[in-house]
């Protein structure tokens, strides 16, 4: 209870001071833009027109803010977003967009907004039934990523990648796979001292010992003193796309990834379910 | 529902275009590798520690004897192994083919059994209820399987981690969450459910190992109109908790599961449940296919001390009055140490296996409580032993073969219990009040070895500390009780007499009981503390290790 009295002590002043804290209170219009896939459509088109000059095509920032992941996107309520957009930064570089319309104001803010939320519950374009045939098709995603037990171990799951990436996450891994290494992934090839190669990706590894699943999925617990070389390698195991299938099929592909999430209702399946 | 696990969108339709495809296309799944089968875990624990108790007996003896009385004062810390997000770790490592598997709320540590480095992590986030506690995992075949704490039966790959599916077998919104560790056998998984002390209507389920798919349900308390709904009254009937939070034993031959059953709500007051309240506080025996009782015994009709009767329940072989029969044991809560015939559930003996033992002068003939006037909880307090802790808990039990010794942990102490006749609110925390320990009341935990059919005490191990802690045991073939004590040691005992051979203290209460098991033809012995994995071995120098030329590519 004393704990409770001293935040209080220190949130009302703050908010006194703080239009966004003051502000954050819900807009009736929240209910009629922010999760409605026309809103959040049309609001993509302004985004592209006014925003993403600074903010980037996908919101991933340039000369404005990081608008996925970061201090300006994480925990926004729409009323701060909408606010942001209206008034802009004062004496900062982002200009107040108050001239437009309220509805396009809104708009853009069910877009904003929805960047920052998990691919899940983005409504990533794109024809999610033919990227799951490239997925187990052509595309060959699942040799490597396992959705719900089907497929192989060189990459990570994807069962849940829809509620734990980003869009601009998924995008990346698709788009350009060697820019970053998941955790426990790191492409890797070893030489042991009878003069055998082992390679596939390493889950751990020290300097006494390495833990790693080959290209064939199986597991090695190996202490270093059999080993004679470890190269990690500049690639990893996931093959260009960009190089064999059109934008459409990545988009596909894309589409289909996103939607992968398990612990979710059932009530949006219709438009959203792929299970 | 969750869309994971709808069997016919999964089963037919995910079935047919993936066989398909992956004929097809000639693709290749994971390699199936080494899988755990249900043959494997009959054998009980070798090499390898495939269930909570170790076998299906949950007697809690491994066959290894590598470290034994005679070399046992040399066993040295192995590793030791973090769990970030431990808080009060209280499940049990499994071990299987190198790989071990820790459970903690809401994730998984797989860990490379040799050197104690991670190989996988899966960890649930934005779990209803947050961190609740956790213990352990179950394995079967080429699945490691675990709930989190909202009440999911999740399946995992054991060499990855993936997720292969997730199941919610029980709804938070009811008053349930869930603690318990799966047990594998046959093809199927069984799952129970926690939140008694808080109203819930109890119930174990068995899953199909492959898509969790329910395959039995068996309600721990009756519904309206069934044998035993007029044991509660009208109030309670719907909440009257009868948990099922710990795992269980089976009998392969009698394709027997024995489960107990928590206490039933509100706790402390009796008042708004007239009756015995089944099947609470009780021993269930179903069948191992449809999950239909075949027999029960309550060991504390009409409870009101929450006493829970889920210590483990130790099944054995054993002659009883000159004939060999087919017993399950259990030193309950209420601190009787129970004989019954495992097949028909005829009660045969029941003795205190504690001295602080006031709320009943014995049992009757049928294994009925004699109890003592005055020692139901008041609203000014009572003062009644066993504690509410119990004289005994989920501090795992062990026999040992060759000596012939049950192994115990057992509390000697009371608490005043208080009550309340308020309105039972469910999933409100209301427990109709509870147990404190008295001022300067001198509780105090013992290892006792009993005799294993009359329950005569053979020796004790007297403990100091807080009580505290809720380690168990383990019994080898080495001849060594291993168990944690209440001042954090992990403590080795010669099992035949009690003597101190060994121990070593991991600076925490404890919470979780030791195993052992063998890789590379080295044994080695776990106990888990609140935060931490310790894994211990004979002394070997450590040979050095010349630096691997190591390289990464730009």
């Amino acid at each position: 209870m004393r704990r409770l009295v001293f935040l209080l002590l220190l949130t009302v002043p703050l908010a006194a001071q703080n239009p966004a804290l003051m502000e954050a209170v819900r807009d009736p219009n929240e209910d009629v833009y922010i999760g409605k896939k026309e809103h959040v459509a049309a609001g993509a088109e302004l985004y592209a027109l006014a925003c993403a000059g600074c903010h980037g095509p996908t919101g991933e920032g340039g000369r404005g803010p990081n608008l996925v992941i970061g201090p300006a996107a994480q925990n926004k309520r729409p009323t701060q977003i909408y606010n942001g957009i209206k008034n802009g930064v004062p004496g900062g570089d982002m200009p107040p967009f108050g001239s437009m319309p309220d509805e396009q104001l809104w708009q853009m803010t069910a877009y904003v907004g929805s960047l920052s939320r998990p691919a899940y519950e983005v409504d990533v374009p794109g024809d999610a039934e033919a990227g799951k045939a490239l997925y187990f098709g052509k595309a060959g995603c699942s040799k490597c990523h396992m959705i719900l037990g089907e497929g192989g171990a060189l990459g990570p799951d994807l069962s849940d990648a829809g509620l734990q990436n980003y869009m601009i996450q998924l995008r990346e891994g698709v788009l350009e796979p060697n820019k970053r290494i998941t955790s426990g992934f790191d492409p890797v090839r070893l030489t042991t001292n009878a003069g055998a190669t082992i390679e596939g990706v390493a889950k751990n590894y020290t300097n006494y010992s390495i833990q790693l699943v080959d290209r064939g999925g199986k597991l090695h617990l190996l202490p270093t003193s059999g080993l004679k070389e470890i190269v990690f390698l500049k690639n990893t195991w996931m093959p260009d796309l960009t190089k064999r299938f059109s934008e459409d099929e990545l988009q596909n592909i894309l589409a289909f990834v996103s939607r992968q999430a398990t612990r979710v209702s059932t009530s949006d399946d219709t438009e959203t379910g792929s299970n | 529902m969750n869309r994971t696990t709808s069997p016919i969108q999964r089963g037919v339709l995910t079935f047919l275009v993936l066989t398909f495809l992956m004929t097809a296309l000639g693709l290749v799944a994971l390699p199936a590798g080494a899988q755990v089968t249900y043959e494997n875990i009959l054998d009980g624990p070798d090499e390898d520690w495939l269930t909570y108790a170790g076998d299906y007996a949950a007697q809690r003896h491994s066959s290894l004897t590598q470290v034994n009385t005679e070399n046992v004062s040399s066993l040295v810390p192995k590793w030791v192994y973090h769990i970030e997000a431990g808080r009060r770790l209280s499940s049990i490592p499994l071990v299987y083919d190198g790989i071990m598997y820790v459970g903690n709320s809401n994730e998984v540590h797989a860990i490379d059994a040799v050197n104690g480095r991670k190989i996988w992590n899966y960890r649930q986030e934005n779990v209803e209820g947050g961190a609740r506690s956790n213990r352990g995992v179950g394995l079967l075949g080429d699945k490691v399987f675990f709930v989190t704490g909202d009440c999911y039966l999740v399946a995992l790959h054991r060499k990855t981690g993936a997720l292969i599916w997730n199941h919610q077998y029980a709804d938070p919104e009811q008053g349930y969450h869930c603690t318990v560790a799966p047990f594998a056998y046959k093809d199927r998984i069984v799952v129970g459910v926690s939140g008694g002390d808080s109203g819930m209507r109890g119930f174990l389920t068995a899953h199909s190992a492959d898509t969790g798919e329910e395959l039995w349900r068996f309600w721990t308390i009756p519904a309206k109109g069934e044998f035993g709904a007029d044991t509660w009254g009208p109030k309670t009937l719907d909440w009257g908790g009868a948990g099922t939070w710990m795992s269980g034993s089976y009998d392969p031959e009698l394709n027997i599961l024995y489960w107990g059953t928590g206490n039933p709500w509100p706790d402390f007051y009796g008042g708004d449940r007239p009756g015995d309240n089944l099947y609470t506080d009780s021993l269930i025996a179903l069948d191992g296919d449809t999950g239909k009782l075949k027999w029960y015994f309550q060991f504390t009709p009409h409870d009101v001390w929450d006493w829970d009767a889920q210590e483990f329940p130790v099944l054995l072989d054993l002659p009883y009055k000159g004939k060999t029969r087919k017993l399950v044991t259990q030193a309950n809560r209420n601190g009787f140490y129970y004989v019954l015939d495992r097949v028909t559930g005829e009660f045969l003996h029941a003795n205190a296996f504690v001295d602080k033992l006031t709320w009943a002068t014995g049992v009757d003939k049928s294994g009925r409580p004699i109890l003592v006037e005055g020692q139901d909880p008041q609203p000014g307090g009572v003062e009644a032993c066993p504690t509410v802790r119990g004289a005994a808990n989920y501090m795992s039990p062990s026999f040992n073969p060759n000596t012939g010794l049950m192994y115990i942990i057992a509390l000697e102490g009371c608490d005043i219990y208080t009550s309340s006749a308020r309105e039972p609110v469910p999933m409100a925390g209301f427990a109709g009040t509870g147990g404190e320990k008295p001022p300067r009341n001198g509780n105090q935990f013992y290892l006792r070895a009993l005799n294993p059919t009359s329950g005569e005490r053979v020796w004790e191990y007297p403990m100091t500390g807080p009580t505290v802690m809720w380690a168990g045991t383990l019994s080898t073939e080495g001849g060594i009780v291993f168990f944690g004590d209440d001042d954090h040691h992990l403590v080795a005992l010669e099992a035949k007499t009690g003597e101190h051979l060994w121990h070593f203290s991991l600076g925490q209460q404890l919470f979780s009981s030791p195993i052992t098991y063998m890789v590379d033809g080295k044994q080695y012995v776990t106990m888990v503390s609140q935060t931490d994995v310790f894994t211990f071995g004979l002394f070997e120098p450590v040979k050095p290790v010349p630096m691997v030329k190591r390289t990464r590519e730009q």
